[in-house]
């Protein structure tokens, strides 16, 4: 997975920053991507492109149990979010529905990997490669479980053995 | 070893369990509302499946109805069509909906507990974040996403990675329980662990500070666990729970021989072992109000708005967090919390509108007037709640004083309803999250307890309740 990078530095970005509540009456996922990350960043759906992914900081999508969260970014065309730590209802919405992968990065390789940044994620060697400054970090590997459902393509889809 | 009283609720639901996998929990109720459903009827319906136990399914509207006159006709089209789609999905899946001008409507964190169908020792799940409220029954409660709302109507199980049990002790005793409520309490929580201080755990509150509550206060308590992070919350059930739950219009017939079975079993061993233990003394909380944009962004009445220098103790990522939130609250550091003026007053949400809530509320502003610059509103949190309150004469001691008095919803604690803050708009708020534009885009919101936003509305700004007489 090769895209480029949009960086928040903050910790706590909630649910209602990624799509605020006036949207969640929204049925068409289009729609609902064209309001993401709106109550942080109002440009968010102006410069993100199919592929990027987000990076931040702890406690990701810490709030409500709106799935409407990954979706809005899914369909924004972001395919992960690499952060500290996740809150535990957006990391499950997120692999659950296979909307995006929820990427746990250490401290260092948060602070490396700069806004605009080129970078390839690799899940089966658990490796995030820097292109544009040719470094390579450690991600934290899934659980076996959550492996699993991501590979099936989501809950629905998974089989337990 | 002993088993804490989570270990002992997910042992007695587990229907299939593996080393290192999650396990296979049964769910005892499924609450369903009109904004998570939808997506997860459709799903059911393109897999040409049936909801798996509609008789253990309930569901109600709550987050984005209006909270004026139910006769007049929704203005808002997708609100409306959301309204249309969740009578259409109750009814083609067998449902027992209880909609807009049912006596039973309310927010479904109100209603569970108080039509008995909240049990002690039960599974509870529900789309919504704020499911730990019913914790406070000795449920193990959580907010799952529309997915598993889906996987929840089609089997009536969820698959689970056990969380750990995080005990919280709460000891000691307030100091004029009037003025110092559940709410100072689990603000003081929250400040200490911080927000993502649960993440992955059930917290089970404990100690003297807890037995002394009431069960809505629990309720408020347990409801404001996710901001700690954690998906559960939950109070061993005692008298108080077994007294509450007694003779409502759902209690179980049986429900002498389950309060028998429930004394004996739903405790937590006195060798069982939680992962964490934090303990807060009450005996000198003050009135909490939160100054940022999250719940942890709390300090004491009597304080002032800290620096962000103060508040993150060295941490570069917390003072970054601090400086924007204090720029978007539009607050100086150093400004005392009583001297910060509010323009709206917002009593409702499943954090604070049972009719304890309201009643307290009302001591303080009985035989006054809401401030000239304030617009105050009062939306209890059920309909039950709301004739109760009426019943009681509450709605006129509200209504001489100038505040609104509504119908049942969820109102201007999320911003999805015609309930909303204007931008720059400053609100002292006894909702749950102080997110930025929550409330509404661009909205400031305080999070306080009832007393505390109803003696905002009378003043015009922070008041220490302490100091009014309330007894």
């Amino acid at each position: 997975m090769k895209g480029n990078v949009i960086k928040y530095e903050r910790d706590n970005i909630d649910t209602d920053v990624i799509i605020p509540g006036q949207y969640l009456k929204i049925h068409d996922y289009n729609e609902l991507a064209s309001h993401a990350m709106e109550g942080l960043d109002p440009n968010f759906h102006t410069k993100v492109k199919e592929g990027d992914f987000i990076l931040s900081g702890k406690n990701f999508g810490c709030g409500s149990s709106r799935e409407h969260a990954p979706i809005a970014l899914s369909h924004s065309g972001i395919k992960a979010v690499l952060a500290l730590s996740f809150a535990r209802i957006f990391y499950r919405n997120a692999v659950d529905g296979a909307f995006l992968l929820p990427i746990e990065i250490d401290e260092n390789t948060y602070q490396r990997i700069s806004e605009g940044d080129e970078i390839n994620i690799d899940i089966s060697s658990n490796e995030i490669k820097n292109i544009t400054k040719n470094q390579t970090y450690p991600m934290k590997p899934f659980s076996e479980i959550i492996g699993k459902i991501i590979e099936a393509g989501g809950l629905f889809k998974y089989k337990p053995d | 070893m002993g088993k804490t009283l989570f270990e002992k609720i997910w042992d007695a639901h587990v229907v299939v369990e593996k080393e290192s996998s999650p396990s296979l929990i049964y769910v005892d109720r499924h609450l369903v509302h009109e904004v998570t459903s939808p997506q997860a009827f459709d799903g059911l319906r393109m897999n040409n499946r049936i909801v798996r136990r509609p008789d253990l399914t309930i569901a109600t509207m709550d987050h984005n109805v209006p909270t004026n006159d139910r006769s007049l006709p929704i203005l808002d089209q997708t609100s409306a069509i959301q309204i249309k789609t969740l009578e259409k999905n109750c009814k083609d899946f067998g449902i027992k909906l209880f909609d807009i001008n049912s006596p039973n409507q309310g927010i479904v964190h109100v209603i569970g507990p108080q039509l008995g169908i909240t049990l002690p020792g039960s599974t509870i799940v529900c789309g919504d974040s704020h499911t730990s409220t019913h914790g406070a029954f000795g449920a193990l409660a959580f907010g799952i996403g529309t997915s598993d709302v889906e996987h929840v109507l089609a089997s009536q199980t969820i698959w689970l990675e056990k969380p750990e049990p995080f005990e919280i002790r709460v000891e000691g005793k307030r100091k004029k329980p009037h003025a110092v409520t559940a709410k100072d309490i689990i603000l003081s929580i929250i400040k200490n662990i911080g927000t993502a201080g649960g993440t992955g755990t059930v917290i089970e509150y404990s100690g003297e500070g807890i037995a002394d509550l009431s069960m809505e206060q629990r309720m408020t308590i347990c409801n404001m666990s996710i901001e700690g992070g954690a998906r559960a919350g939950l109070v061993a059930p005692d008298e108080k729970t077994f007294d509450y739950l007694r003779n409502r219009q759902y209690t179980p017939k049986n429900y002498e021989s389950l309060v028998e079975y429930w004394r004996e079993h739903l405790t937590t061993d006195k060798d069982a072992k939680f992962r964490k233990t934090f303990t807060l003394h009450i005996d000198n909380i003050s009135p909490q109000v939160s100054w940022g944009t999250n719940p942890g962004m709390t300090c004491d009445v009597t304080d002032s708005v800290p620096s962000s220098e103060d508040y993150s103790n060295g941490d570069e990522n917390q003072k970054k967090a601090a400086d924007k939130a204090l720029e978007y609250m539009n607050l100086k550091s150093g400004t005392p919390i009583t001297e910060i003026k509010i323009d709206r007053v917002f009593i409702g949400s499943c954090t604070n509108a049972r009719l304890e809530d309201l009643i307290e509320a009302s001591r303080v502003i009985k035989g006054q007037k809401v401030s000239e610059n304030v617009r105050a509103m009062v939306v209890p949190g059920s309909q039950m709640v709301k004739k109760q309150a009426e019943e009681m004469g509450i709605d006129k001691i509200f209504t001489k004083a100038n505040f609104e008095w509504r119908e049942a919803g969820c109102s201007m604690c999320l911003g999805m309803n015609p309930d909303i803050l204007s931008p720059g708009e400053r609100c002292a708020s006894t909702s749950n999250r102080n997110f930025e534009g929550r409330q509404g885009t661009g909205g400031l919101t305080h999070l306080v307890s009832p007393v505390m936003a109803a003696a905002a509305a009378l003043e015009g700004h922070f008041v220490d309740v302490r100091n009014l007489d309330l007894n």
